[in-house]
C-alpha cells in the first residue's frame, strides 16, 4: 500500500514537471528576452541574455505612462469583477430557486449571448454610445465598466448556476424561518458558501479584463484614459515589431496578475475549510 | 421589504458613485490638457495616421504645428497596428468628423471615393509629381510618404561575390539575375535568395508589377475589368512569373523545399546576418535588417525578361504609398487648417525635418532638403531623384482584396499546386467581378 | 421551491436579483446585438458610407459565399480536434494540482501561464518554434517529416493551430475544475473509501457526477472558443499557406472589415452565431438535466 501510494505521489510529481515544462517556457522565454535587444530576440530567442539590464524597463516604463495605464487598468478591471461578481450571483441564485418561464428564459438568453461573435457588434457599440449617446466622450471609463459588467455576467451566471444548485436548500430554509428576508438569506447564507466559486470566477474574470485589448480600444479615446494594452501597441510596428520593448512591457503587464492568483488561491483554500466548518 | 428596498439603493449609489469618480476624474485631467483649452475662435481638427510606428513623431508634429499657429487646435490621432476596425472608420461611427485622414492610395478611389475634397489647385503641387488623383482625375491625395519594392540585396555579400563595387541597376536581364545567383552561390553563399512569401508581398506588390507595362497601370485594370486582357498570353504577366520561379527554385532558395510558411523574420534574419543575399521586399524591410546587422543595403529591380532596354528591367516600383486626404464633411474653416498643417510639412523647416529626419520617410516633395539615413530608403530617394522609378503599382488595384481572395491562389503557384493558366484565369475571373 | 406568499414581494425579489444583471445586459448585449441585426439588413459597404435598406440580400451572399462554408467545415473539424483534448487533459491537471502535492499553488498559478500572454507574443514564439525550432531538431536528428516548417504545409499548419490552442486553454479549463473538485465534500469520498471503493471506482462514482455543473461549463466554453477560434489563427497562420488554414471567424472578419462588404460580413457572423448557439444550445440543455442537485 505504500509502495502504491509513493509510486502514486512520484507520478504526480512527473507529470506536474512535464506539464509545468511545456506550460511555463513561453514565459520563461519572456523572462529571458526581457534583457536582450532586438537583434538577439530574433536571432536567438532560447539563449540566455548577455546581462541583466534593467534599462528597458524603465523605458517601457516612460512609454507607456505606466502608472496612469496601471491606474486605470486596476479601477477598470476591480470595479468590473466586483460588480459581475456580486450581481451574477444574485441572478444565478433567484434562478436557480425560482425557474420560472421567465427566468429559464433569461438564462437561455444569457447562454446564448455568449456565442455572438464579438467583431458583429462592435460598430453597433461604438454607433450607439459614441454617435448617439456620446458617452464615449463624457464618460469613457464608467461606460466601458458598465459593458464588461454587462458582458461579463452571463459567463459568471452559467458558472455560478451549477453550484448554487448543489448548496443544499435546508439551510436557507432555516434561515427565512427564523424570518431573514430573502435577500438577507442570500447575503448571509449563500454568498459566504460560494465564496470558492466566487473567487474562481472572480480569477476569470479577471484575466479576461485586465489583458483585454479590443473592447477598450473601441471606447477609450483619450491618452489619459488608456489601460496597460492599449499603451502596449505603441511598441508594434506593420512590419516589425519592437520586441526589446513589447516583451519587457507585457512582463510588467501580466506580473500582477500572477502575483494576484498567488494570493487568490490562499483565499480558496480558506474558503474551502470554512465551508467545512459548517 | 425596506431593507431590500435599502440594499438595493446601496447598490445603485456605489454604481452612480463610481460613474460620477470616473467621470470627474477624466473631466478635471481633461481640463489640464490643452484640447479642452479652446476658446472661441479657435479651429479645432482631428487628423489620423495609419503608420502606427510613427505615433510618437505624429503627436510631436501636432505640438509643433499649434505651436506656430496658437489659432488651430490639433487632435492627432494614430491607428494601432493590427486593429480589425479601420480608425476612420471607427471615428465615423462614433460620430466623429475627422478632418483629415491618412489612407492607402487606392482608397479614394474605391473604399473612400467620396470622401476627400479637391486638393488640386495647392501650392505643393508645384513641388511634387506624386499628388494622387481621385476617379474624377483632381488631385485629392497628399503625398505623405514615398516607398517602393525589389530585390533588397546585401552589399557586402553581393560585393564579395562579384569582386569589388556592385551596380545594382546593372542587373537588368533575368539571365544577369541567374548568373548573380550564380556567382553568390560560388561564393559560398549556399542560398543566395531567401524568399518570403507573406500574402501581401506575392500579391499586391510582386503580382501587379505587370501593370507597369503600360505608361498608366489603371489602362489594363479597365481592360481587366471589360474582360479584354488576356494574361495567359501576355509576355510581361508571364515573365514576372519565370522570374518569380527562379526565386523561388529549390536551386537557389533557402525555403526552395516548402516555399510557403511564414519566414518573414527567418529570411530578414539571413540576409541581415549575410547568410543569404537577397530578398524580395519593400524599403521597410530595413526595420528588420537592422535588428541583426550593421551592414548596407540596396534595391536591384526586379528583371522580367532578357532585354537590357526594357525599362522594366531598369526600374524600381516606388510611389506614395500613404496619402493624407481632407474630409469634405468638415467645415471649410477645418479644412483650411488641415492645408495649413498640409503646407507646414512641405515648407516649414520644422514639418520637413518631422517628416524625414524624425519619421524617416522618404519625401514626395522637391524642395524638402533632408535625407533619410535608412540605406533602403536612401536608394528609393535616389531612384526618384535619378528618375529611375515606375509607378507603386499595388496602389492601382484593391489591396484588401489581393491580399486575401488571389494571394492564395499566387501562393498555391509558388508551392506548385495551381498551374499558371489556372492563376490567369482566377485573376480574369476575379476583375470581371469587378465593377 | 421559493414560494413567495405576496404576489408584491415576490416581485420585488426578481427586481432585486435580477434587475441589475439586466440592465447592464441589455446595454452591453441585447441592444447592440439588435442594432448590429438591423444593420446586416442595409447595403453598407464600410461603416463610414450613409446605411440604406437592402432586405435580405446580404444573406443571400452569404449562404451562396462557397469560402465560407469551406472556412466552416474547417472549424468543425477543428472544434473536433480540440475540445475533447482540451477536457481531458485540464481535468487531467485539476486531478493533479488538487492531490494534496506539495507547492500545488505554485503549480495552479504556473499551468495558466499560457492564457496571460496574447495572442501576438505567443504568434511570434510558436512561430519561432514552429519554422525555426522543430526543423533545426529535425535536421540534427534526421527525422524527415520535421526537417521542414510547419506552417508551410496545410495538414501540419492546421496542426500547429490545434496544438497552441489546446496548450492555451488547457490551464484555463484546468482553473475551473479546480473549483469543481474542491467543492467535492470529503466526508462523501472518505465514506466511499470506507465502504471499500477503489480510486478509480471513487473518481467513477463520486467524484465525476459531482463534476458535472464543471463539464457543463468547460464543455460549453471549449467549443465555444473552438467555433470562434481568432487570435491564434491569425498571429500564428494568418490563414495560410495559401488561405487554407482560414477559420470562420477570421473569414468573416476579413468580409467585414478588409474587403469592404460590411453587411454581408455581418450576415455571415450572425449566421456563425445561429449555428453555434444550436449546437451548444443542445449541449447545455441535454448536460444541464445531469446536474445533480442537493
Amino acid at each position: 500500500m505504500e509502495a502504491r501510494k509513493k509510486a502514486a505521489s512520484f507520478l504526480t510529481y512527473l507529470l506536474l514537471a512535464v506539464s509545468f515544462v511545456l506550460f511555463v517556457f513561453p514565459f520563461f522565454l519572456m523572462l529571458v528576452n526581457s534583457f536582450k535587444n532586438n537583434g538577439e530576440i530574433l536571432e536567438s530567442p532560447f539563449s540566455l541574455p548577455h546581462s541583466l539590464d534593467f534599462g528597458r524597463f524603465a523605458e517601457v516604463i516612460d512609454k507607456m505612462n505606466f502608472f496612469v495605464s496601471f491606474r486605470n487598468t486596476v479601477v477598470i478591471t476591480f470595479l468590473s469583477v466586483l460588480f459581475i461578481g456580486i450581481f451574477a450571483a444574485m441572478t444565478a441564485y433567484y434562478m436557480v430557486r425560482r425557474p420560472t418561464k421567465f427566468n429559464n428564459g433569461l438564462f437561455a438568453l444569457m447562454v446564448a449571448s455568449m456565442i455572438i461573435p464579438f467583431q458583429s457588434i462592435m460598430i453597433p457599440l461604438i454607433y450607439i454610445y459614441g454617435a448617439k449617446l456620446h458617452w464615449i466622450d463624457a464618460a469613457p471609463i464608467p461606460l466601458l465598466i458598465i459593458l464588461y459588467i454587462g458582458f461579463g455576467s452571463a459567463l459568471s451566471i452559467f458558472m455560478y448556476h451549477g453550484f448554487v444548485k448543489s448548496i443544499p436548500y435546508e439551510l436557507e430554509e432555516a434561515s427565512l424561518l427564523d424570518g431573514c428576508t430573502r435577500p438577507q438569506t442570500f447575503f448571509k447564507i449563500v454568498l459566504p458558501m460560494l465564496a470558492p466559486t466566487s473567487v474562481t470566477i472572480a480569477i476569470l474574470n479577471v484575466l479576461w479584463i485586465w489583458n483585454d485589448y479590443l473592447l477598450p480600444s473601441l471606447v477609450l479615446t483619450k491618452e489619459q484614459d488608456f489601460t496597460m494594452p492599449i499603451k502596449m501597441k505603441v511598441f508594434n510596428g506593420t512590419y516589425m515589431n519592437n520586441w526589446e520593448l513589447l516583451i519587457p512591457a507585457l512582463l510588467l503587464t501580466i506580473l500582477p496578475v500572477l502575483v494576484a492568483y498567488l494570493f487568490g488561491q490562499r483565499y480558496i483554500i480558506r474558503g474551502v475549510s470554512q465551508g467545512a466548518i459548517k | 421589504m425596506k431593507k431590500t428596498l435599502a440594499l438595493f439603493l446601496v447598490f445603485l449609489m456605489a454604481v452612480s458613485l463610481t460613474a460620477c469618480g470616473g467621470s470627474n476624474e477624466s473631466g478635471s485631467s481633461a481640463s489640464g490638457s490643452p484640447e479642452a483649452g479652446s476658446k472661441d475662435g479657435k479651429v479645432s481638427i482631428i487628423i489620423t495616421n495609419g503608420k502606427g510606428e510613427i505615433a510618437t513623431q505624429w503627436e510631436q508634429a501636432a505640438k509643433d504645428f499649434m505651436a506656430a499657429n496658437p489659432d488651430i487646435e490639433v487632435e492627432a490621432i494614430s491607428q494601432a497596428v493590427g486593429d480589425t476596425v479601420n480608425l476612420l472608420d471607427k471615428l465615423t461611427a462614433s460620430g466623429k468628423t475627422v478632418t483629415m485622414a491618412m489612407m492607402a492610395p487606392d482608397s479614394i478611389v474605391n473604399k473612400y471615393k467620396d470622401f476627400g475634397v479637391d486638393l488640386s489647385g495647392e501650392k505643393w503641387n508645384a513641388d511634387t509629381v506624386y499628388g494622387v488623383k481621385d476617379a474624377s482625375g483632381k488631385v485629392a491625395g497628399f503625398p505623405f510618404s514615398i516607398e517602393g519594392f525589389g530585390l533588397v540585396y546585401n552589399k557586402s555579400v553581393v560585393e564579395k561575390a562579384t569582386g569589388g563595387t556592385f551596380d545594382p541597376y546593372s542587373i537588368n536581364t533575368r539571365d544577369k539575375l541567374k548568373a548573380l545567383f550564380d556567382k553568390i552561390q560560388a561564393s559560398g553563399v549556399k542560398y543566395p535568395v531567401a524568399y518570403q512569401t507573406e500574402n501581401w508581398s506575392v500579391a499586391n506588390h510582386y503580382s501587379t508589377q505587370f501593370l507597369n507595362q503600360a505608361e498608366d497601370p489603371s489602362t489594363i485594370v479597365e481592360q481587366l475589368k471589360a474582360g479584354t486582357f488576356d494574361l495567359a498570353s501576355n509576355p510581361v504577366w508571364n515573365g514576372y512569373y519565370d522570374t518569380m520561379d527562379l526565386l523561388a527554385s529549390p536551386q537557389y532558395n533557402k525555403y526552395g523545399e516548402r516555399p510557403l510558411g511564414k519566414y518573414y523574420d527567418d529570411a530578414h534574419l539571413s540576409v541581415g546576418k549575410g547568410e543569404s543575399a537577397i530578398l524580395f521586399n519593400g524599403n521597410w524591410a530595413f526595420d528588420s535588417l537592422k535588428a541583426v546587422s550593421g551592414e548596407s543595403f540596396g534595391f536591384i529591380p526586379v528583371p522580367v525578361d532578357n532585354n537590357p532596354d526594357n525599362p522594366l528591367n531598369n526600374k524600381i516600383a516606388a510611389g506614395p504609398t500613404n496619402i493624407l486626404v481632407i474630409n469634405k464633411a468638415a467645415t471649410p474653416a477645418e479644412q483650411d487648417a488641415a492645408k495649413k498643417f498640409l503646407n507646414w510639412i512641405v515648407y516649414d523647416q520644422k514639418g520637413q525635418d518631422f517628416l524625414v529626419n524624425q519619421a524617416q520617410i522618404v519625401s514626395a516633395f522637391k524642395n524638402n532638403p533632408n535625407k533619410v539615413t535608412n540605406p533602403l530608403g536612401a536608394a528609393i530617394a535616389e531612384a526618384v531623384q535619378a528618375g529611375k522609378t515606375l509607378p507603386f503599382s499595388s496602389n492601382y488595384v484593391k489591396v484588401e482584396d489581393w491580399g486575401n481572395i488571389l494571394a492564395p491562389d499566387i501562393q498555391k503557384y509558388i508551392a506548385k499546386k495551381e498551374s499558371r493558366t489556372d492563376l490567369a484565369k482566377v485573376i480574369e475571373n476575379y476583375f470581371k467581378t469587378q465593377k | 421551491m421559493i414560494t413567495e406568499k405576496s404576489r408584491l414581494k415576490s416581485l420585488g425579489n426578481q427586481l432585486f436579483f435580477t434587475g441589475p444583471t439586466i440592465i447592464f445586459f441589455a446595454l452591453a448585449v441585447l441592444i447592440p446585438f439588435a442594432y448590429g441585426l438591423y444593420l446586416t439588413l442595409t447595403d453598407m459597404t464600410s461603416p463610414i458610407n450613409p446605411i440604406k435598406f437592402s432586405g435580405f440580400g446580404n444573406y443571400k451572399t452569404a449562404f451562396m459565399d462557397t469560402a465560407f462554408w469551406e472556412s466552416m467545415w474547417l472549424t468543425v473539424e477543428f472544434v473536433v480536434a480540440t475540445v475533447l483534448i482540451i477536457n481531458i487533459l485540464g481535468f487531467i491537471l485539476a486531478f493533479l494540482v488538487t492531490s494534496g502535492v506539495r507547492m500545488q499553488n505554485f503549480f495552479r498559478t504556473s499551468l495558466f501561464t499560457p492564457n496571460l500572454i496574447g495572442g501576438l507574443i505567443l504568434g511570434y514564439i510558436w512561430q519561432f518554434i514552429f519554422v525555426q525550432t522543430l526543423p533545426s531538431i529535425g535536421d540534427k536528428l534526421g527525422i524527415e517529416w520535421l526537417r521542414l516548417g510547419w506552417l508551410g504545409d496545410e495538414h501540419l499548419a492546421f496542426w500547429a493551430i490545434v496544438i497552441v490552442t489546446i496548450w492555451q486553454s488547457a490551464g484555463y479549463m484546468m482553473i475551473i475544475f479546480v473549483a469543481g473538485l474542491i467543492n467535492v465534500p470529503k466526508d462523501v469520498m472518505e465514506a466511499s473509501t470506507i465502504d471499500g471503493a477503489n480510486a478509480w471506482q471513487r473518481l467513477r462514482n463520486v467524484t465525476l457526477p459531482l463534476m458535472v455543473p464543471s463539464f457543463v461549463v468547460t464543455v460549453f466554453l471549449t467549443l465555444k472558443n473552438a467555433f470562434m477560434v481568432y487570435d491564434v489563427n491569425y498571429s500564428l497562420t494568418a490563414g495560410g499557406p495559401y488561405g487554407s488554414t482560414t477559420m470562420v471567424s477570421m473569414h468573416v472578419v476579413q468580409k467585414a472589415f478588409s474587403e469592404n462588404i460590411y453587411g454581408v460580413g455581418q450576415a455571415e457572423a450572425i449566421m456563425l452565431f445561429v449555428i453555434v448557439a444550436v449546437i451548444t444550445g443542445l449541449q447545455v440543455y441535454f448536460s444541464k438535466k445531469m446536474e445533480v442537485a442537493a
